[in-house]
């Protein structure tokens, strides 16, 4: 017994030792990294060497190197490497890489990490970077902390109202409004979503016999992700934030309402199937599966899903969200930022100018998984018609209005993450606040005051 | 008394000299184990002391998240209660199941082969399609179950979308999938010496006074290894959290190893997820000390006690 325990602890010992060496390496090893940039400038016929990390495979990688390739035989002062980093890993790498100084010089940050980083001093300021340039990126889609451009999304996605043309149809219903200026109100919406939700025998809600536990298909959906319920809180007047991000705001009795209503259309008009935010699929389990005849979701589903069911014989059509008491819809996108610990700030952003313009994203766009985010593709109608008229896209005219016109309309609002803080804890907390909410065991109101502190602390990062 | 002194000695060398071999070849795993999971123990230890982001240089801060981990986290008190609350469906669920099953499958019964294959089969199939399965089964508006239930004429059953019914439903999957219980009761049951049935047979026993006698006391080191690996599974539970809800609706199946996940990996608070890991230790440590301590009340063991 006596011999084990030296043994062991002659073992721990070792490892100790050897652990405390190991951390002794660690440290001259990021040590070194900063010092080697040094030997880079100097010479002038020397390039700039910027490394470009993204999310994706290697072959994705590969992809955006053959286009950074041209970008380096176009000129000859800066050379960019691609770094692909998968996107399960990408996030915890850059915070590895971040610790140990060894950060690339500019890269892809997932939406919520941008005004985080910000706040940590790790992002450079990009307000210069289209200076001077015919074509700037629309509004809403700038990332800003304390009134500094620090970001641009690397893309736009605005959230829609999707539906089934077959099934409005087959019900004799018009279809929703495509126009903004012809946006349903609330009330309009779930009028139009009871005239398509039958039950097993062609019962409409509000009729007499209808029977809410048979419904074989409904009328509308609200999807219900917390940083998508934003919208109808903006919508109803109220928001989950002040405008500055300063303040919480979802405890405001408009936020609420709003909310209340979004449930509401499962729990009283029986118009909404059920729906407790534990998928992220909105689209294909309503309108390709034609369960569901209305629903809003980004505008991404037109590449990701929609275009591949509309081959297969799916008749869909894009409209405007309808409105509670404003017109709204939020706009996001990934961010492309300059970390704050690169020696070429200026290169980088030279770069991101340049990888940025749509040309170099062509199959994500015409794909119709992007939205080109500089305004010349909204405003210049032959960019448009360039970016819409193919097999992708719903008709022109339609996605025209219900898409390009209104990514570009007042109507389009930032989402969260585009200035405030922490909305991964707030938003995460909030869903869970509301899973009760959904299934009507609880309201919204009694919800969310009960949890409105908890909230709070939430949005400042103190959870 | 001096032979027998002779003897001790000589004993105790080769003993020594057993041993010698012994930690020689224990070593790799000892490296194993200190490299692999004492230290990072140490570490998560020393972490969850810190405010690490993973962003800046962590600081050191005492006990804070320990303290706020029991004082304002708005998951914890869920999340160890929905947890457990699993755990306990699950284990006593898939041990009453897959004995059951045990039993039947040790029987003489026509294509036992196959249905042996049949009750694996569950264990071998990737996760990942499992829960696809099942969330098609449960679906609130039109799944399977609700699709049953609808044409009987009866109210519908939200399951996972209901915050009463996610833990039960999530269980039913664990029991559904435990055939590597059943494979290890089968073995079991197969060591039942036969010549004890024949013997309580002849005095006249029945099936259920032999099961309840016989089988049931023979198999109980069995049942206990079953039960401590089944315990020690479904209390670090995060699959079904993951593939299926989320944590939700509301905090009803957001389970501790999710909650810490979401910590690390979702909104890297590396520091607080380290102290919530020892928190789900803690708990692991007390349920298999608790179930330890009561073992030598109701095992029996064949080859006698050899502590």
């Amino acid at each position: 017994m006596k011999t084990g325990k030296k043994l062991g602890a002659g073992l721990i010992l070792a490892a100790l030792v050897m652990s405390a060496a190991g951390c002794g390496d660690n440290e001259t090893n990021t040590a070194s990294p900063g010092s080697e940039p040094a030997k880079t400038p100097g010479t002038s016929s020397e390039k700039v060497k910027i490394v470009y990390s993204m999310w994706g495979s290697a072959a994705e990688g590969n992809t955006t190197q053959a286009v950074a390739d041209r970008f380096n035989a176009s000129q000859d002062k800066i050379e960019v490497e691609v770094q692909a980093i998968p996107w399960e890993n990408y996030m915890t790498k850059l915070n590895t890489l971040a610790t140990a100084g060894q950060l690339p010089d500019t890269g892809m940050l997932k939406e919520d990490g941008v005004i985080q980083w910000s706040s940590e001093g790790m992002l450079n300021d990009v307000s210069a970077m289209y200076e001077g340039s015919d074509s700037k990126p629309l509004d809403s889609l700038a990332y800003k902390y304390k009134g500094k451009t620090v970001a641009y999304a690397a893309a736009n996605e605005i959230l829609l109202l999707y539906y089934n043309k077959d099934m409005f149809d087959k019900a004799k219903v018009p279809y929703p409004p495509a126009a903004l200026d012809q946006a349903w109100t609330w009330d309009q919406f779930v009028e139009t979503a009871k005239k398509l939700t039958n039950d097993k025998n062609g019962k409409h809600p509000g009729e007499d016999g209808f029977d809410s536990q048979s419904i074989v298909q409904y009328g509308a959906s609200v999807e219900n992700l917390p940083w998508q319920l934003e919208t109808w809180a903006l919508s109803n007047g109220g928001g989950f934030y002040s405008e500055d991000g300063t303040e919480v705001k979802v405890g405001d009795d408009a936020s609420v309402e709003a909310i209340q209503r979004v449930a509401d259309l499962y729990l009283k008009d029986h118009v909404a199937p059920l729906s407790v935010g534990q998928t992220d699929d909105g689209i294909q389990r309503t309108i390709i599966a034609g369960t569901v005849a209305m629903a809003t979701n980004g505008q991404w589903n037109v590449g990701t899903s929609l275009n591949t069911a509309k081959e297969e014989g799916l008749k869909y059509g894009v409209a405007v969200l309808p409105y509670m008491k404003d017109k709204v819809t939020i706009s996001t996108g990934g961010a492309n930022v300059v970390f704050s610990q690169t020696k070429h700030p200026k290169e980088a952003m030279e770069w991101l100018k340049w990888y940025n313009s749509e040309e170099n994203n062509w199959d994500l766009i015409s794909s119709g998984i992007w939205m080109p985010t500089l305004d010349k593709w909204y405003k210049d109608e032959t960019l448009t018609r360039k970016w819409v008229e193919n097999p992708n896209f719903p008709p022109y005219d339609e996605y025209k209005s219900a898409v390009v016109d209104y990514a570009q309309s007042s109507a389009a609002k930032p989402a969260a993450w585009f200035y405030t803080n922490y909305t991964t804890d707030f938003n995460t907390l909030l869903g869970s606040i509301l899973g009760d909410v959904w299934t009507g065991k609880t309201t919204a109101k009694d919800a969310i005051s009960k949890n409105l502190d908890a909230l709070k602390a939430a949005h400042t990062g103190n959870q | 008394m001096e032979t027998i002194n002779k003897q001790q000695k000589r004993r105790s060398r080769i003993f020594s000299a057993e041993a010698r071999v012994a930690y020689i070849c224990l070593i790799p795993a000892f490296l194993g184990l200190i490299f692999l999971t004492y230290l990072p123990l140490v570490g998560v230890l020393g972490i969850s002391l810190t405010n690490w982001t993973g962003l800046k240089s962590p600081v050191f801060i005492g006990f804070d998240n320990y303290i706020k981990i029991f004082t304002t986290d708005p998951y914890i008190k869920d999340s160890i209660i929905s947890t457990i609350y699993y755990a306990a469906l699950s284990v006593a669920g898939s041990m009453i199941y897959s004995l059951f099953i045990a039993l039947l499958l040790n029987r003489k019964i026509p294509a036992r082969g196959f249905f042996r294959a049949v009750f694996y089969v569950p264990y071998v199939l990737p996760a990942a399609a499992i829960y696809v399965g099942w969330s098609w089964l449960y679906e609130g508006n039109f799944g399977f179950f609700n699709y049953v239930l609808s044409e009987l004429g009866l109210k519908k059953i939200l399951f996972i979308a209901d915050s009463s019914f996610v833990v039960p439903s999530l269980s039913m999957i664990s029991v559904w999938l435990a055939g590597n219980l059943i494979v290890i009761f089968l073995a079991g049951l197969q060591n039942v010496p036969a010549v004890y049935h024949e013997a309580a047979e002849v005095d006249g026993a029945g099936g259920w006074k032999r099961f309840r006698h016989i089988t049931l006391p023979c198999m109980t080191p069995i049942i206990f290894y079953n039960l401590l690996m089944s315990l020690i599974a479904n209390l670090q539970v995060v699959t079904p959290a993951l593939a299926l809800t989320n944590g939700g609706p509301g905090n009803s199946s957001r389970f501790l190893t999710y909650l810490m996940y979401d910590q690390a990996f979702v909104n890297y608070k590396l520091g607080y997820a380290c102290a919530t890991t020892l928190i789900i230790f803690a708990i692991l440590a007390v349920f298999t000390t608790l179930l330890f301590r009561t073992s030598g009340r109701w095992i029996y063991n064949e080859g006698g006690d050899d502590k």
